[in-house]
Parts: C-alpha cells; structure tokens; sequence
C-alpha cells in the first residue's frame, strides 16, 4: 500500500493539485475573514450568544461546496495523469493488482482533501482568535464534526467522482456530473427532513444529525467504492 | 471564417457534449417544479426566480468553463493545435470561433432552461399567461453576462491541456458567488455574479433587472473587454 501511495504522490509533485489544496481552505476562510471584516460590529452583536458556533456554521457553509468541488477536481487530476498520456495500459501491466491501483487512486485523492479540511479546522480556530473569541469558549467536538465529519459524509460523493473519473476518459462528464452534484446539494441543504436520505444532504446535515451523517457517509462510500474497484478490475483499458 | 465555424462543427456534433446540455435546465426544472409556491408573489416571478436561481448562481458559470475546456479538448488531445494552425487560417479567427461555440451551446441551455420554466409552470399548475417577454430578456442578458466568463475560460482553456486546471479557475472564482450574489454592495461589480444578477426578476414588474442596467452593461462590457484582449493576444503569440 505504502509503495503505491508513494508512487501515486510522486506522479503528483510539481502539479497544479498542491495549490489547489492550500487555495480552497485558504479562499474559504479568507471570504469569511473579509464578511467577518465588513461587518464585523454587527456580526458580533447578532452572534454575541455563541460566536464559535456561527463561525463554524459560516465557514461549513462555504467549506463544504469547496470541498464538493475540490473532490471533483482532485479526482479528475488524478485520473488524468494516465489518461492524458494515454498511461493506463501501462499502469495497468505493472504487476500490481488492480484492486490495488484502485485503492492508491482513492487514497490519493482522500489523503490531499483530508489535508485541506485540516488546513481548514486550523483557518477557522485562527479567524475565531482573530476575531477575538476565547479559546476555552471553542467546542471541539462540534468543530471536529463540522470538519471531519463533513468530509466522512461526503465520502459518496467522492467514491463516485474518483469512479466516474477513472472510468470515463472525457473528463467533462465527470466534472459537469459533480457540479450537478453540488448544485442539488446546496438546494437540498434547507429542505424538508423527508429528504434525509439524499447523499447530497449529508455534508451539510451532519451538523444536526452527526451520527447518522457519517455513518450513512461512510457505508454508502464503502459500496460506491466496492462497485468502481469491481468496474475498474473488468474494465478493458486503453 | 465559415470553414472554420465548419470545422468546429465537425468536432462537437457527434460529442458528448450534447448530454451536458441537459443537466441544468433539468435539475432547475425540476427544483422549479417541486417548490412551494407563494401565494402573494405573482407565479411566473416566483418561479423565474427558483428556476433561474438554481440554474444561475453555480451551474451556468461553472458550465461556461466546462464547454471552454470541451472545445480545446480535441485539439489538446490530439496534437490538434499544430495541425490546426498550420492550415491557412488566422489564429485569432480560430479563437473567436471557438469562443462563438461556447457562446452557442451556452444559448442552448439557455433555451432549455426556459422550456425547463414553462414545464415547471405547467406541473405547478399556474394559469396566468407565461411572460415571454420578460423572461426572454433576462434569459438574454443571463447568456451575455457569461461572455467575460467565456473569454477568460477560453484562455486558461487554450494555455493548459488539462480538463480540470481551467474548471477550477472557474471554481476558484465561481465559488465566492454564494456570499458575493447576495451582497448589495458588491455583487453588482464581481464579474462571475452577473449571470444570476442579470437573471433574477425584479419583483416590482417585469422587464427590469435587479442591478442598474448601467451597472451591468459596464461591468459585463469592461470584463468582457480585458478578458478576450488578454486570450486572444496570448493565443496569437503563444508557441504551440
């Protein structure tokens, strides 16, 4: 595992793919810093109840249509490094498995989007400091799930994105399927309860329902990743 | 000019772009569709309003980058580029049939969205006369706002061989819209908000737009103008 990982990362170095995963949590944070800035007497006046918390709500909000996006982007590059070279027959007849190449290809891109959500938790405790809120006053479990238990319900999203990506070699169908994709979710996230079971729904229902969130999250991620691995093992490539 | 225009014709008819055409107008159609109406607000806004507000404020600009990508994909992908401009054509004359491509599908979906506005009227059940001419004129002006996206869309597009390094210059600005669209102050100056600015309905009446018209004629125009002289200089100097 360790060896494809490390394989995966070195077709990585020097790509745009870095920028991207500092730029997104950076961009999210810094457009909060500046409505915070704008605003911020009164911002603290309405927020006076429970500053952390509607700091973490602000952020979420843009935090997780960057990261639908960053998902869909992230797994388009990683695909593309053979598609682009036309490299897949010969990543392929490398002898590992393909189950494997499968597994270094999901990791890749879940290892970088973890990274940017860490990038993220840190903006956001920085700005809460910034902005002058106490550190005692910080909840850490409702941030840990704003953050990470974002990312675990997004992982349906992302297993059909590096699935999708992997699987299809004009890279417009996979891009145009995840904008759709962050186009519903933003449009569900207010509505009714009865929509509960949308994938969609989850990044931003983990708030209120983390533990439903995330364990919906991370099975149906498991079965979207079994159907791709399944998929990519049959797929004739080249 | 037209055998270019023909030869960009050859490339995407039988692509798949035609099926990305389809999954706005739907998805706002449907969104449209299942809403619950408001019963003080007069219908056709209402429904102008969800419709093109789904449609708008994400898809459409994101969508403009997606088809920028498609039509230098076959050249990226190909070795096109040389074989293209080796032909006695001008370079500027391939870039601007390009950027005329764009603009067409774009008003494609354009055009689907309305159906998409209708349909959802229809399911909604509304009985008042549908507003052809209001809706028309931000359909319109929603497609031109999109021309300062295209032409910076199309240079990134043109400068990387990737599909997904231009989407997520469109993304990186695209994105900020869920704060910048609501903002009074700034909206109506963030070239990448004018798409949804320009679609919505002002409630008052039909026919005028949210924005000063000024405001957006300027904004749209000047964009429009820095973007495309800056692609179309690189595009003819570049090395292929």
């Amino acid at each position: 595992m360790g060896n494809i990982l490390a394989s995966e990362f070195l077709k990585l170095r020097r790509k745009m793919v870095w920028f991207l995963v500092v730029i997104g949590p950076t961009g999210v944070i810094a457009l909060q810093a500046l409505n915070y800035g704008l605003r911020f007497d009164f911002l603290m006046k309405q927020y006076a109840s429970d500053p952390w918390g509607y700091l973490m709500i602000n952020v979420s909000n843009l935090l997780v249509p960057a990261l639908l996006m960053g998902m869909t982007i992230i797994s388009s590059m990683i695909a593309s490094l053979e598609h682009q070279t036309n490299a897949w027959k010969q990543t392929v007849a490398l002898p590992v498995g393909r189950t494997r190449l499968y597994l270094g290809k999901f990791g890749v891109t879940a290892l970088l989007l973890l990274g940017s959500t860490t990038l993220a938790m840190v903006g956001t405790i920085l700005l809460g400091l910034l902005l002058g809120h106490e550190l005692e006053a910080l909840p850490w479990k409702s941030l840990l799930i704003a953050m990470y238990g974002s990312f675990l319900s997004a992982l349906p999203y992302l297993a059909v994105q590096v699935w999708l990506s992997v699987a299809i070699s004009n890279q417009a169908v996979p891009l145009t399927i995840g904008i759709a994709g962050l186009v519903v979710s933003i449009f569900v996230l207010n509505g009714p309860s009865s929509l509960d079971w949308l994938p969609w729904k989850w990044p931003f229902l983990v708030r209120a329902e983390p533990m439903y969130s995330m364990v919906a999250g991370l099975l149906t991620g498991a079965v979207f990743y079994l159907l791709g691995t399944i998929h990519f093992v049959r797929k004739d490539v080249g | 000019m037209v055998p270019i225009i023909r030869s960009e014709w050859l490339k995407l008819r039988r692509s798949k772009v035609w099926l990305l055409l389809f999954f706005s107008p739907l998805l706002a159609g449907l969104i449209g569709a299942t809403a619950s109406m408001t019963p003080d607000v007069d219908p056709w806004v209402f429904l102008q309003a969800t419709v093109f507000y789904t449609h708008a404020l994400l898809f459409l600009p994101l969508l403009t980058g997606v088809f920028s990508a498609f039509v230098c994909r076959y050249e990226h992908i190909h070795g096109g580029w040389k074989q293209l401009l080796a032909m006695p054509v001008h370079r500027s004359g391939v870039y601007l049939v390009k950027l005329l491509a764009v603009m067409g599908l774009l008003a494609v979906v354009q055009l689907l969205t309305v159906v998409s506005l209708l349909a959802a009227g229809m399911i909604e059940g509304v009985e008042t006369p549908f507003p052809w001419g209001a809706v028309l004129l931000h359909v319109a002006a929603g497609w031109a706002a999109c021309l300062p996206l295209a032409a910076l869309q199309l240079a990134v597009s043109t400068a990387w061989a990737s599909f997904a390094a231009p989407l997520s210059v469109n993304v990186i600005f695209t994105l900020p819209n869920m704060l910048v669209a609501n903002s009074n102050d700034y909206g109506p100056f963030y070239p990448w908000a004018q798409p949804v600015l320009a679609m919505l309905p002002d409630r008052l009446g039909a026919g005028t737009f949210l924005v000063p018209t000024d405001t957006l004629l300027a904004v749209v125009l000047g964009s429009f103008a820095v973007f495309l002289a800056g692609g179309l200089l690189y595009f003819t100097r570049r090395t292929i």
